[in-house]
């Protein structure tokens, strides 16, 4: 589905990403994991197209396209989803309004015909049930004084409605309580064919425990620099970074 | 010696304007007559006077002007329509009243006439009580050759509002319409003014309301600039209130080539509510000005002022508001903000909130920003599959859609929201 080779990206100059190789296949589950200031939420914006930061280096197979010569928009039709670590505030805009622009959007660049009213509204009743978003929140403007884990919910409705190839989830854990944990990532699970894939970015195990990834890769600086299976997270967990620091640093 | 030179150019300008042989200008000789007078007096405003300081008016100025009373035209009302909303409605053509097309109730609520059917004592009670035709070129050029007119009076709660359509075509065309709005003790009135414009090239648009809002009652003034290319407008409102009276003027100007709003209000009265709310918006070479004065003469009284605008391309906006709190205007609560977002480098705002207070017990707030589109949120939505364009418009829309939200008649909101792109 996609394949990143020696991906390189720097803001203002500063280096990041520092030739990242990465290979998804669609029905798959890959975690990214790895320190603060590691590069994951960078390498997410990249993907999506935020032009703030440069491509000094590499490439990006998507479904067979040069993903890197697309716009963020005609990446979100191709199929890219970002769950954005800290998804901001967009006072004055309606959720409701601007997902039923984001649909229509993305069927009229592929010839289709706008959504029915009655189609969107049963959508939104059956995806947002689906992790438990409160229909109130939706009415609302974009996020605009909702909870942190309520924006994280409210993410994870706009990937159901989306229905996206790729799904990259940047720390969609972190703010959840335990409930809310179980409920996305159940979400998550439920909207998980063969025919697409997602890469969860976190810190912690525990959700690995609900949404259990094919592979799991450790970032550091970067660079991908450990790869494993589920039980790598598991050692993550217990032993942390420094083993792996000490390995790259040695 | 440059006098004598001005002087020329505002002679010449009027002895264009008053080549039509006009059966109007005989009426309402005394008022009329304070109009030219003023004129002779007067000048072209130059971008040195502090009130014209960013609008040059030398390309309206610079045109010898015609009057054109059109008889047979045909105009598109629906596109002006408001949808599920029913009004008395009045059409004015290139100034003048069009009565076939017009309705003009008298009823024990609402009185709609049109001057020529108005008695000299009534409208003298009225015509140029607001206004100082003395310091503004405009107001006096309107003053002396306004061409028509109508009295519109509410005496009670009227049932519905009135809806006013002004009419615009022809070249070096001028039109200069004159309205009085009244609301008597306790009544309830609410105004929508829509423009349109057809085939209009140097077109210049001056007109004058007045608006005397009595003891207890409320009065809603909506505008509605949406102007097609070809016409300069100047359109001057004043108002008075009495006491406990409220009265709001809303502004939307969503296209015009040349707009300068003058919009002052005199609070004569104690526990007034006055609000001014208004919303521009222009892209390409368009020039939207609003001036507004809030005047507190009284004290326990409040006003709100807000102006939102985007500017895009090479167009200038231009925000003055003056807010006035006399020295016995005590327990004055007067908020004004101006907020603007350039769209481009080359997109100008000027901005100067002014503040004047004479009275010490009085809570009073002013401030203007002016930023930039928040490149986030555009990211954001341009990840879920918006448009860069749509992204852009959605936040441009929510930006100024808080000053659409205080339109009071939800059929008008739900019309104004969509002529904005918004739902
Ligand atoms: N706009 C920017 N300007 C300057 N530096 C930046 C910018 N964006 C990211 N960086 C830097 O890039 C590095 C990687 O940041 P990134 O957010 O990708 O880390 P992360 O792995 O997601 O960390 P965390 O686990 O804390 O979320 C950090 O050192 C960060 O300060
Ligand atoms: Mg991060």
């Amino acid at each position: 589905m996609i394949s990143i080779k020696n991906l390189h990206a720097s803001i203002e100059g500063k280096s990041i990403l520092n030739g990242i190789n990465l290979e998804v296949k669609a029905g798959e589950v890959h975690a990214i994991m790895g320190p603060n200031g590691s590069g994951k939420s960078t390498l997410s914006s990249v993907l999506a197209g935020n032009e703030d930061y440069e491509i000094t280096d590499g490439s990006v197979d998507f479904m067979g396209e040069d993903l890197l010569e697309f716009s963020t928009e005609e990446r979100a039709r191709m199929g890219i989803f970002l769950a954005f670590q800290y998804p901001i505030e967009i006072p004055g805009v309606s959720n409701m309004n601007f997902l039923r622009t984001a649909i229509n959007e993305t069927r009229e660049s592929k010839g289709e015909e706008p959504i029915a009213a009655k189609e969107f509204l049963a959508m939104v009743k059956e995806k947002s049930a689906l992790v438990e978003l409160d229909n109130s929140l939706l009415k609302r403007y974009v996020n605009e004084g909702f909870s942190g884990g309520e924006k994280k919910r409210n993410e994870i409705f706009q990937m159901a409605m989306l229905e996206p190839k790729l799904a990259i989830l940047d720390e969609t854990d972190s703010g959840l309580d335990i409930d809310a944990l179980k409920i996305v990532s159940h979400g998550v699970n439920t909207l998980k064919t063969k025919d697409n894939a997602t890469i969860v970015i976190t810190h912690y195990q525990r959700l690995l425990d609900y949404i259990v990834p094919d592979f799991v890769h450790v970032l550091y600086k970067g660079k991908i620099v450990k790869s494993g299976t589920k039980e790598l997270a598991l050692e993550l967990e217990e032993k942390g970074y420094d083993w792996i620091k000490e390995e790259i640093n040695a | 010696m440059s006098s004598t030179l001005t002087q020329n150019k505002v002679e010449e300008f009027v002895s264009h304007i008053a080549e039509n042989k006009l059966a109007v200008w005989n009426e309402l000789p005394s008022i009329r007559k304070s109009g030219l007078e003023a004129l002779e007096e007067l000048d072209f405003p130059t971008t040195k006077n502090e009130y014209w300081k960013y609008s040059r008016t030398n390309r309206i100025s610079k045109h010898a002007y015609k009057f054109n009373p059109l008889t047979d035209v045909n105009i598109d009302l629906d596109s002006v329509r408001i949808k599920g909303l029913d009004t008395y409605e009045v059409v004015i053509v290139n100034g003048f009243l069009n009565k076939e097309l017009s309705n003009l109730p008298s009823k024990d609520c609402i009185e709609l006439k049109s001057f020529e059917d108005c008695s000299t004592e009534e409208l003298r009670s009225y015509f140029s009580q607001n206004l100082d035709t003395i310091s503004n070129i405009f107001s006096a050029l309107n003053t002396a050759y306004f061409t028509d007119g109508i009295l519109i009076h509410a005496k009670g709660k009227c049932d519905k509002p009135v809806h006013l359509i002004h009419y615009s075509e022809g070249t070096e065309t001028i039109s200069q319409p004159r309205n009085i709005f009244i609301a008597d003790k306790h009544a309830e009135l609410s105004i929508i003014k829509s423009s349109l414009n057809k085939n209009t090239s140097n077109f210049f648009y001056n007109s004058v309301n007045e608006f005397f809002i009595g003891e207890n009652s409320h009065m809603n003034y909506y505008v509605i600039q949406n102007y097609e290319e070809g016409i300069n407008v100047v359109s001057t409102n004043v108002a008075t209130q009495e006491k406990n009276s409220t009265f709001s003027a809303f502004n939307y100007t969503l296209k015009g080539d040349w707009i300068r709003n003058n919009t002052n209000v005199f609070v004569k009265g104690e526990n007034c509510e006055s609000n001014l709310y208004g919303a521009y918006q222009p892209t390409g070479k368009e020039h939207i000005d609003n001036h507004t004065i809030m005047d507190h003469l009284m004290p326990n009284c409040e006003s709100n002022e807000h102006y939102k605008g985007t500017v895009g391309d090479k167009a200038t906006g231009v925000f003055n508001g003056k807010v006035f709190v006399r020295k016995d205007a005590q327990k004055i609560n007067a908020f004004q903000s101006n907020n603007n977002i350039l769209l481009s480098d080359d997109a100008t705002m000027n901005s100067k909130p002014e503040l004047e207070i004479y009275a010490d017990d009085v809570k009073c707030s002013h401030g203007s920003t002016s930023g930039q589109l928040d490149e986030e949120a555009i990211f954001y939505l341009q990840s879920r599959g918006l448009s860069k364009e749509s992204a852009t418009a959605l936040l441009i829309g929510a930006f100024l859609g808080e000053v659409v939200e205080k339109i009071e008649i939800p059929e008008l909101k739900e019309a104004v929201l969509e002529m904005y792109g918004m739902e």
